[in-house]
């Protein structure tokens, strides 16, 4: 079984607000000096494959990203939790929009057939837009299941955890399909081994270049009007009190005068 | 611009609170521009809720409640849309942003060739198009977005809170989409579905919540927090941390990555104030802070704030609440 794991270097999205500045002429924050990081959902999704592969022995982990070399850090980091193989698109994808990623990375997926599963983050924690993995299944006419959180059958047939607004579905699946990857307890990513990392070093890379596999991108379908700041908020006002009853108290009755009670 | 297609998921033969934003919208900017609104309405119920859905804005409803697009959401309702989209032929597509939406808008998008703009938080027609606001960068930015094709897909994220008041003397035609749905051996088939249960009222539709993050160290604090709840006829959510922990079903996240709530009262309980939650409860009218560290980040987004140890905090509120009422 072969799966295919989409991955996404992004701005770091801990580092603290006070630290993000948007540079107004590219509509884009300015990353100069900040540290980029594997996307967090991306990062779920890695996780369920190597699960996948602790529960069935046949299954080999392709890791594959669209960007800039910069993005070979989260190949990196994906050959040093095991997977296989690693594959670049080389391509400038702050430029590009989701339709125009997603039809990049589904050229570069006809090259690396045959596979099972294509995985991808249920979004990317930098332009937040969840769309890349749904339009992959849609340029490569397979199903998508969104926000999958674990399998919950790994034998044939596949069956994984969709979450829902309330509660999960489970969804067997009938053969290749596109699963986007939403957060649980389970899929948290590990953390990589010293003799793994310094191993992943030595792998090779495989790099494809994005005007070798798709001839015509098309025109962006998207256009950022602004980028700004969220209005910075006021200081809450602080309830005093001798004891944390009488903190409490104080609480309860400015929540009453409020109206919010 | 002309007509709009809004797709709805019924629940219970009704709308969802994310479907009535959606008519809203559809109604606001029909309203400057002039185009209809047609409404698809999938699952059940659809022939009943028709005259519902006019009263919230729709022009037309279409409706289909064939089975299969319960046990193949995203296949049969591609189908179902995609059949819908040709009858109508709009220049925008309104979809929520859930867990239809986050899957068929995109896919849509993509089989259409339009310009896609998902989890807004609002949108607004602005010189012929519309123009939608939407937190990135975990919150820490806003931006505006909009598609430069003729023909435009935009999810709205649930608890946007555009949704109108039921106004009974509108009018207009419900038909049941004509589509053959023939479900293929490799679509994915939803074989169980499980509600995770809850006592108090529905995250979405809670006027008042107790919210939990890291500080709340375990899923036995948890307990505090559902004691509140329930003095409050509220509900609990939590952060995301909380959920990666494993201390709260992961249904009961908040925040960018989670759901928007929009309650009379939010009360966040060890909860540092990272924008990524913060985006999903701004829209909170009252904001309470229960933090040990008094430099806490939350303390810069609440009205209210008590600084200590939730432990004897939450017990002590519970019952200063409770004397109250």
């Amino acid at each position: 079984m072969h799966v295919v794991v989409l991955l996404k270097q992004v701005l770091d999205p801990e580092i603290p607000a006070k630290a993000f500045d948007i540079d107004q002429g590219r509509k884009a924050p300015k990353v100069e000096r900040a540290p980029q990081v594997l996307s967090i959902f991306d990062g779920n999704a890695l996780e369920l494959a190597l699960k996948l592969r602790e529960a069935r022995a046949d299954v080999r982990i392709t890791a594959l990203t669209l960007g800039p070399q910069q993005a070979d850090e989260a190949l990196r980091k994906a050959l040093a939790l095991t997977c296989d193989e690693a594959v670049r698109v080389d391509a400038e994808e702050g430029a590009l929009d989701s339709h125009q990623k997603a039809r990049l990375l589904a050229a570069a997926l006809r090259l690396l057939e045959p596979w099972d599963l294509v995985l991808a983050g249920r979004q990317a924690a930098d332009w937040e837009a969840g769309q890349v993995g749904a339009m992959v299944a849609e340029e490569l006419a397979l199903p998508c299941v969104p926000f999958v959180s674990r399998v919950e059958q790994a034998a044939e047939p596949l069956a994984v955890r969709q979450q829902l607004e309330s509660g999960y579905a489970v969804v067997q699946l009938g053969g290749p399909a596109v699963l986007t990857v939403t957060n649980d307890e389970t899929n948290v990513l590990r953390a990589a081994k010293v003799k793994d990392v310094m191993a992943a070093g030595r792998k090779p890379l495989r790099v494809l270049q994005a005007g070798e596999i798709l001839a015509d991108l098309g025109e962006s379908a998207v256009e950022v009007l602004s980028l700004a700041l969220p209005p910075k908020p006021e200081r809450a006002e602080i309830v005093e009190g001798g004891s944390m009853e009488e903190k409490a108290s104080a609480l309860a009755r400015r929540l009453r005068e409020l109206g919010a009670i | 611009m002309g007509g709009i297609l809004v797709v709805l998921t019924l629940q219970g033969g009704a709308a969802t609170p994310a479907g009535l934003d959606l008519l809203g919208l559809a109604a606001e900017i029909a309203q400057v521009d002039g185009g209809e609104v047609t409404a698809l309405a999938l699952g059940e119920g659809g022939a009943g809720a028709g005259q519902g859905l006019i009263s919230r804005g729709a022009d037309a409803v279409l409706y289909c409640a064939d089975p299969a697009l319960a046990r193949h959401p995203g296949e049969a309702g591609m189908q179902v849309l995609a059949q819908a989209e040709r009858e109508v032929q709009p220049d925008l597509l309104l979809l929520a942003a859930d867990s239809v939406g986050r899957d068929l808008g995109p896919r849509i998008a993509a089989r259409l060739g339009a310009g896609l703009v998902t989890e807004a938080t609002s949108a607004a027609l602005h010189a012929g198009r519309v123009e939608v606001t939407r937190p990135v960068f975990g919150g820490k930015a806003i931006a505006r977005m909009a598609a430069t094709t003729a023909q435009a897909v935009i999810t709205l994220r649930p608890g946007a809170g555009a949704a109108r008041a039921a106004d009974p003397s509108r009018t207009g035609t419900v038909r049941e989409l004509a589509v053959q749905i023939a479900p293929a051996a490799n679509w994915p088939t939803v074989v169980r579905r499980e509600v995770e249960a809850s006592s108090g009222p529905r995250l979405e539709e809670a006027t008042a919540i107790v919210s939990g993050g890291r500080g709340v160290g375990g899923p036995e604090g948890f307990s505090l927090l559902h004691e509140l709840a329930q003095a409050l006829g509220g509900a609990v959510g939590a952060s995301r941390a909380a959920v990666d922990e494993g201390w709260v079903p992961a249904a009961l996240q908040i925040g960018q990555t989670g759901k928007a709530v929009a309650p009379d009262l939010y009360i966040a309980v060890g909860i540092s104030g990272a924008s990524q939650h913060m985006v999903g409860c701004a829209r909170a009218k009252t904001l309470v802070a229960i933090n040990r560290d008094p430099d806490a980040l939350i303390f810069d987004a609440a009205r209210l704030g008590l600084v200590g140890d939730y432990r004897e905090a939450l017990p002590a509120l519970t019952r200063a609440i409770r004397e109250l009422s």
